[in-house]
């Protein structure tokens, strides 16, 4: 491996150099963690200790079973209900109506908690309710584009092939389509982890890692905020993975190369 | 050469005409295929569909696919009293577009099933693939196919589909002249499966397409007096390749009136 190679634009790398490039950056990190001058940057050892207590003294394993089940159920009734968004906006009667819902998301979720409230009956509910908004909005926006990307090239196979338009629709656009609403999937549900905090604020009895990050963050407790946001970090890559494992099954003509 | 009649019309160009904006781009333009009977023999049509790059004739393709509808004129297929419709006509795109998230089987399968029933098109589709050598392939990709694979499995696409009429759209393009030459086979193949078979080749390339078409349609637009393109494209120039004894022969290149020919052909082009 040559220095100059790793630091020119769009090189290919073998695998060897890949990982040594990966580990390098690891140990930088980690370094410049350990001998950080920021005094409220909480060393690794205070931040493994806190772990540790979060873990056996303040149930953190329970909360976290609690956030993943919230974002399991939040995450999977907003890709029913985006897909569902995504599809009816190929209908033109509907299209104005899903491009809106897509605009939502500049609205704050500040203005919104009152309105989730009296909308929900328990806290349960208004937790799911604010995930899915905030997913659903960015889940549609992406969908929306991707459905846009299809070539004309392929509407016109499927017409040729004398398929009607809900055929097309299925086959073109659902079907077609379905490796990347894993893509989307994976990028919103890594942002369903960035409102968790935000859903778990507005009903703090439900408990939760949001719960916990908020009252750490709350009483200053630097070290714990770091290991909640560490282990969420774990859970996220896990949760990637899962979805990209998931999308070599469901689409396995998805990673094939462009001809031979 | 054998002899043949030209009897029933297949398809008839009316008067088309296609505006985009204001701009006329097609003007009136008119052509007939008749179906070619040679006694004794399978014989589908063949027809060259050539002009500069830009001129209209993806318009044209589009409107004969039944993709588009001309601002006036029609295109009729097989003596229907109607414009075409899509699906009507088979389409073959320069980029031989397929369902990637299929296989080439389930590919060839949803275009059977649209005209046969699921057992019977397996059958169909199981010996498609055999005798276009393409049966090692058939649990295979789109993406995992090589550039003339995938045009046989476009073409098989249309043909199981019971397109007989078939609009190629630059198949000659970017290939080397071996590659040139299985695909002007593969045409022919296509083309004499059945009596009415139609090819409709768009091309710019002459000789590729002389080489394999019945008749040519050349493509172009008049000039006024001071040479300014006056818009609005027409098939000013019908070449019947039969007559001329330049068709049918999977060897014409070897026929001493070819050369000449293309070259015919080729200074009508640069004027088009």
């Amino acid at each position: 491996m040559q220095l100059s190679t790793i630091f020119a634009p769009n090189r290919v790398l073998d695998r060897r150099s890949e990982q040594f490039i990966v580990g390098a950056w690891i140990a930088l990190v980690a370094l410049t963690w350990a001998f950080s001058p920021f005094v409220f940057l909480p060393k690794p050892g205070e931040v493994f200790q806190a772990l540790h207590d979060l873990w056996f003294y303040q149930d953190l394993g329970i909360e976290l079973f609690t956030s993943m089940r919230l974002n399991i159920e939040a995450i999977a009734i907003a890709t029913v209900i985006s897909l569902a968004l995504a599809y009816l906006g190929t209908i033109a009667v509907f299209a104005p109506l899903v491009s809106f819902v897509g605009k939502l998301r500049f609205l704050s979720l500040a203005g919104l908690g009152f309105a989730f409230t009296l909308m929900t009956s328990d806290g349960h509910a208004l937790r799911v309710s604010v995930l899915v908004f905030m997913v659903v909005v960015f889940f549609v926006v992406s969908m929306v584009d991707v459905i846009n990307g299809i070539p004309k090239e392929q509407y016109d196979l499927a017409r040729t092939l004398r398929m009607g338009d809900w055929e097309t629709l299925y086959e073109v656009v659902i079907l077609g389509k379905l490796d990347q609403v894993f893509i989307v999937l994976r990028q919103t549900a890594a942002m369903s982890w960035m409102f968790l905090a935000t859903a778990e604020g507005m009903a703090m009895s439900g408990g939760g890692v949001g719960m916990l990050l908020n009252t750490s963050n709350k009483h200053f407790h630097l070290a714990e905020v770091m290991a909640i946001q560490i282990i969420i970090l774990i859970l996220g890559l896990c949760q990637d993975y899962m979805i990209g494992v998931f999308r070599n099954l469901c689409c396995p003509w998805a990673n094939l190369a462009g001809g031979k | 050469m054998p002899a043949y009649t030209e009897n029933e019309v297949l398809l008839q160009i009316e008067d088309v005409s296609k505006e985009y904006n204001g701009h006329l781009v097609l003007k009136k333009v008119c052509a007939t295929i008749k179906d070619i009977k040679v006694v004794g023999e399978v014989r589908g049509q063949v027809v060259g569909f050539i002009g500069p790059s830009g001129i209209g004739k993806s318009t044209l393709f589009r409107i004969m696919a039944g993709l588009d509808q001309p601002t006036s004129g029609r295109v009729v297929i097989d003596g229907e009293d109607r414009a075409v419709r899509a699906g009507e006509v088979g389409v073959v795109a320069q980029d031989y577009p397929l369902f990637e998230h299929r296989t080439v089987m389930g590919n060839l399968m949803r275009a059977a099933c649209k005209r046969y029933p699921k057992k019977e098109s397996r059958e169909r589709v199981v010996a498609y693939l055999a005798e276009f050598d393409l049966s090692a392939e058939a649990h295979h990709y789109p993406a995992q196919l090589s550039g003339g694979q995938r045009q046989r499995v476009a073409i098989l696409q249309q043909v199981l589909c019971g397109s007989q009429t078939l609009l190629m759209d630059e198949p000659f393009s970017g290939l080397d002249p071996i590659a040139k030459k299985k695909t002007q086979v593969l045409i022919q193949k296509i083309a004499n499966l059945d009596d009415k078979n139609t090819i409709i080749v768009v091309t710019h390339d002459i000789a590729a397409a002389a080489a394999v078409a019945d008749h040519l349609w050349a493509m172009g637009r008049d000039h006024d007096a001071q040479g300014k393109v006056i818009p609005g494209a027409y098939i000013v120039e019908t070449y019947n390749l039969i007559d001329r004894g330049l068709a049918w022969d999977p060897h014409i290149e070897r026929n001493p009136a070819f050369a000449p020919f293309v070259q015919e052909v080729d200074e009508k082009f640069a004027q088009l």
